[in-house]
């Protein structure tokens, strides 16, 4: 109920403004020191939510200041070294070894074409980056609104339960397709190139969205608290937004994170393939595929950016699967019930009638 | 109250209907994106120095001069007599997805096996522990194969372990495996006709292919599990159980396990469903002679016709994969009714 | 007498939740000798269900953690016995039975599937086919009533005897074995139609009717030891009426020892021969149901049956104690009820706080923790 009056007087309504406002600091206090305390009873979360931020924080500072940039009038660089520039290669003989291995000079050394592994790596590092959270967030806002509109408006008989029979049988075809394969199809189809990719991945990210949105909607709908705000006269769109939202945004918050390693994975798939990224691009899954044949004989040009990939997504896994035993409202609520169960919330001595 | 036999069959006719609803969905939407992304790929088979005769022939050949509808409709007709096209080079698409298609179950349920066989009990001693140290290691170890990109994972097996440990791997074909009658899948077969080195020799071909495919899923059962096991544990049938005297094994593995089940086979049945996928780039990289090297050909190759098979036959896969799910999970949880 | 069946003492029990440490058992002490029925009476969050639970070992720790004490059951201390080894004490020596039926039995077996698993644990125990506590005959008499249906399906032989027996014991023990057992033991807890039970699954049967199946299951295991942990508090008032009338028979029948907890005055009252009251985790008067009932000797007992309804007869507001139950994470002082007692004096408040003592003027064994016992039957 929000009954707001009037006339109660300024000083009482800067009285209330203030409690306002001193709740809203209080619930962020225990909000953030309740995060702290999770992150420091869970090691694991820990690490991966200073991961995520120390790898966006670097592939922001990489887009700010590109590799090759000349802010201020001096070329600056992020990286040691140009991205694309072919270094002098040491000779012996008459023989080049462009390939070099990890020195000081070069923390990552240098593939066939005497390239810095090291600042290949980190330019790529932006690229994939963005990807994985351009994909992830369109999925899940196209996804997670064509789920609510049918978790949300089904009931029979309405032009609602048309759209979302729809939704879901249009949802249940696009489930079906082997997704991998279907992205390697059209970014085939479409010819080599990092838009076709992207496209691919789109097209068939979403559905996941969908489903399980739907169900978290589902879920939630008949709960207790959404009738009895029903039975309140809350409107349908507050009600959605005010109690089926909040509710469901937690499940999608975790899969969400989650899903930004998965797109990655399969963006590099297809580069890896060799119908993504042009070959000169730096980009983590190319780079493996340019020299896997030769991990046995300079390993390092495979073995960084796979370690690459490797630290981004268990990153983004740590922190999703850390999020989700904080975030599951079923573990809070055990939680809240192991609380209760020894607080004694009783305020009176009811000793219950005798029945026998 | 209560399930008969009737309603399951009922229910998987249900099923099977949806599956071809579903299916005509997928051949529509593949049809139409393909041949509207390239609505001639007839300069690209024929190659740059071909003569507008050879081109002109492989448009005819293909339909491709007619309206885009007629050429659904055809299609479709095409589809259901049999006939999936041909490939360039002339090659028939569906013989040759059929002959390959027991290789890639055998690998897809050697994966599945390793991931129910390793994953499950990780995740019940995960969950049993959960807090502890044997918690953590078992989440670092599933995201760790969750964070290995499939052709990451292949290529370092193939190409580092496999000779490290002396199994066959892409680089040595010293021993092909032979896929003979009457499975053409190479354990089966040599388990039917009884020859041990045959069968010794299949395993070890298959080791590292289906340990690359199923590392990479294996976190899915294993985070199924915890998270469920987790659910099911303060349950008090879990208590019911251990007052009973049962030890901690049975109370695990039989009664809270089996809840648990319930919903970690949905998610396995999914899973089947995507490793069809990654079988494309794994068996490529191992060289396993299945659908998924064919598809990575075909895809390479610009053969069309091929992609599209194999797509509509990958998702016939996945259908018939949550099929199966769906009806184990109805087995499993007695409190579902046949619908 | 001869040694208790339970003796537990000086138990505390902390759950150690995110918010701190509550002290949900503070140094309890009680005996139960074979054969009785003691109850245990309190409030919601007054620790009678962390106490059913911390005896057969069953709390899930963390959060909960065992700080001290000694948890005795036939000689053997449970606290120190390694995990491993409980689950042979469980069953067969201590059994127990849940407050909530709807969660009580395995919803992915049917009932005979739970029910015959008991018996084939009682079973290979017996035999000595499997180790474990060996199921308790000194609590269990069933000669007292006429009825055939009970003394014989305890009485029954297990085995046959002679080269049968040799037979017997080398064929592995099937599931189908059992039926009989698991038929006799759903009749002893009054089921009717008990062949259509034991096929169905859980879900198919009403809150009752899973609650006579948790007992049944848990006889059919010959338990030294029940734990009834509120078995009817999840009830309609009915189904809680019909239970109760049936635990009472078999109390009568089978003269097991019981460990029953409950929030319930009266139903303690139609139960046990012996009753604990508990407050904020302190076990604060013990004795004879009847003389705790019509002379309790502790303030808290006292305004805990003033309050019951059925003592309150002009129609008015129900009589209710000012002040609420302390927060376990931050107990007070000394007396944990001293805050909110009438009596209360300045000693009350000092550690540590008042024990249990032997009553004058009272029936032997009873006893209660407070300074000023003698004056509560001054008290309103």
């Amino acid at each position: 109920m929000t009954a707001r009056s009037e006339s109660t007087g300024s000083g009482a309504d800067l009285n209330r403004q203030l409690s306002r406002v001193r709740a809203w600091i209080g619930q962020l206090r225990s909000g953030t020191r309740g995060l702290y305390k999770v992150l420091r009873a869970n090691p694991l979360t820990l690490v991966g939510f200073a991961l995520v931020v120390l790898i966006t924080l670097t592939a922001v500072a990489l887009v700010i200041v590109p590799p090759t940039s000349a802010a201020f009038g001096y070329p600056i660089s992020l990286t040691p070294y140009d991205p694309n520039a072919l270094l002098p290669c040491p000779t012996v003989g008459n023989q080049s070894f462009c390939a070099q291995p990890p020195s000081l000079e070069h923390f990552f050394g240098t593939d066939r074409a005497g390239r810095d592994v090291l600042s290949r790596v980190l330019t790529a590092l932006p690229l994939d980056l963005a990807i994985g959270f351009l994909i992830a967030g369109f999925a899940l806002l196209t996804g997670g609104a064509l789920g609510l509109i049918a978790g949300f408006w089904d009931r029979p008989g309405t032009l609602g339960a048309a759209v979302s029979l729809a939704i879901m049988r249009v949802t249940d075809v696009f489930l079906a397709f082997p997704s991998l394969v279907l992205a390697l199809a059209i970014a085939a189809s479409l010819g080599r190139g990092t838009i076709p990719s992207i496209i691919a991945i789109l097209l068939t990210w979403w559905p996941y969205y969908v489903r399980l949105t739907r169900g978290e909607v589902l879920a939630v709908k008949h709960q207790p608290y959404v009738t009895a705000a029903r039975a309140a006269g809350v409107a349908e769109w507050r009600i959605l937004f005010r109690h089926v939202l909040r509710n469901i945004a937690e499940p999608l918050v975790v899969y969400f994170t989650m899903d930004v390693g998965t797109v990655l994975v399969v963006f590099s798939t297809i580069s890896f393939i060799g119908i993504g990224v042009p070959p000169n691009v730096p980009e983590w899954g190319n780079m493996i595929q340019a020299y896997s044949d030769y991990l046995l004989i300079f390993p390092w040009v495979v073995v960084f950016p796979g370690l690459a990939i490797f630290v981004t997504v268990l990153a983004f896994s740590l922190l999703g699967d850390g999020l989700r035993d904080i975030l599951d409202p079923r573990s809070r609520r055990a939680l809240s019930q192991a609380e209760t169960a020894t607080s004694g919330p009783a305020a009176t001595v009811t000793a219950a009638g005798a029945s026998g | 109250m209560g399930r008969s036999k009737g309603d399951l069959v009922i229910f998987v006719s249900k099923r099977l209907i949806q599956l071809v609803a579903v299916l005509f969905g997928v051949v529509t939407i593949t049809f139409f994106f393909t041949h509207v992304a390239i609505p001639n790929p007839c300069y690209v088979w024929s190659g740059p120095r071909a003569t507008q005769a050879t081109i002109q022939q492989c448009i005819d050949k293909n339909d491709l001069d007619k309206p885009l509808l007629d050429q659904y409709v055809l299609y479709l007709g095409k589809l259901l007599s049999g006939d999936w096209s041909t490939s360039p080079r002339g090659v028939p698409v569906l013989p040759t997805i059929l002959a390959a298609f027991p290789q890639t179950l055998e690998l897809v349920v050697a994966a599945l096996f390793l991931m129910v066989v390793v994953g499950i009990p990780l995740g019940v001693i995960a969950a049993n522990n959960s807090g502890r140290w044997s918690d953590h290691l078992v989440r670092t170890f599933y995201l760790s194969g969750w964070a290995t990109p499939t052709y990451l994972g292949g290529v370092v097996l193939s190409i580092a372990i496999g000779p490290l440990v002396g199994l066959p791997h892409s680089g040595n074909f010293g021993s092909i495996p032979t896929f003979p009658e009457p499975f053409h899948m190479s354990v089966l077969d040599a388990l039917v006709n009884l020859n041990l080195p045959a069968v010794v020799d299949a395993i070890a071909h298959l080791i590292l292919p289906a340990t690359a495919l199923a590392f990479i899923n294996l976190g899915i059962a294993t985070r199924m599990t915890r998270g469920s096991m987790l659910e099911v544990l303060p349950m008090d049938y879990v208590k019911t159980a251990r007052i009973k005297g049962l030890s901690d094994f049975w109370v695990l593995y039989k009664h809270a396990l089996r809840n648990s089940l319930i919903s970690t086979v949905t998610v396995l049945g999914i899973t089947a469903g995507s490793l069809l996928s990654t079988s494309v780039v794994i068996e490529e990289i191992f060289q396993w002679p299945g659908v998924g090297r064919y598809a990575f050909e075909s895809i390479v190759k610009y053969n069309f016709n091929g992609t599209i098979g194999v797509v509509i036959f990958f998702a016939v896969g996945v259908v018939v994969a949550n099929l199966i799910a769906d009806i184990l999970y109805g087995l499993l949880d007695p409190r579902v009714e046949w619908r | 007498m001869a040694e208790p069946l339970l003796e537990v003492k000086g138990l505390s029990v902390d759950y150690e939740v995110g918010a701190g440490t509550f002290h949900a058992l503070s140094d309890v002490s009680l005996e139960l000798p074979a054969g009785h029925v003691v109850g245990i009476v309190g409030e919601t969050g007054c620790g009678k269900s962390t106490l059913a639970h911390a005896i057969p070992r069953l709390l899930r720790e963390p959060p909960a953690r065992i700080r001290s004490g000694e948890v005795r059951f036939r000689g053997m201390d449970l606290l120190t016995l390694p995990k491993w080894k409980l689950p042979l004490v469980r069953g067969t020596g201590i059994s127990m039975v849940f407050q909530e039926p709807i969660n009580s039995l395995n919803p992915a077996f049917r009932v005979f599937d739970q029910l015959s698993e008991a018996v084939r644990i009682r079973k290979r125990r017996e035999t000595g086919q499997a180790p474990g506590v060996v199921p308790g005959t000194e609590g269990f008499d069933y000669s007292k009533r006429e009825g055939p249906k009970p003394a014989d399906v305890l009485a029954r032989p297990l085995l046959p005897s002679g080269p049968e027996a040799r037979k017997g014991f080398s064929r592995v023990l099937h599931r189908e074995d059992f039926r009989e057992d698991a038929l006799d033991y759903l009749r002893l807890v009054r089921i009717n139609d008990p062949e259509t039970i034991l096929d169905l699954y859980p879900h198919e049967l009403s809150g009752g009717m899973r609650q006579r199946i948790m007992i049944a299951m848990a006889l059919s295991e010959k338990p030294s030891l029940l734990i009834a942990d509120e078995p009817t508090s999840a009830l309609d008032i009915t189904i809680q009426a019909q239970v109760l009338t049936l635990m009472k028979e078999l109390i009568e029948e089978i003269r097991t020892s019981i460990l029953f907890i409950s929030h319930d005055l009266g139903v303690i009252a139609e139960m046990a021969d012996d009753v604990g009251v508990m407050y904020a985790g302190h076990l604060v008067e013990y004795g004879p149901v009847n003389d705790v009932y019509e002379h309790p000797r502790h303030p808290y007992t006292k305004a805990l049956l003033r309050s019951a309804p059925n003592q309150y007869k002009a129609d008015g507001p129900l009589p209710s104690l000012s002040g609420s139950v302390p927060n376990l994470s931050r107990l007070p002082s000394g007396c944990p009820f001293h805050p909110r007692c009438p009596l209360a004096k300045p000693v009350c408040s000092d550690d540590p706080g008042p024990v249990l003592e032997v009553q004058k003027g009272t029936a032997v064994g009873h006893v209660a923790a407070c300074y000023f016992s003698e004056e509560v039957a001054g008290l309103p």
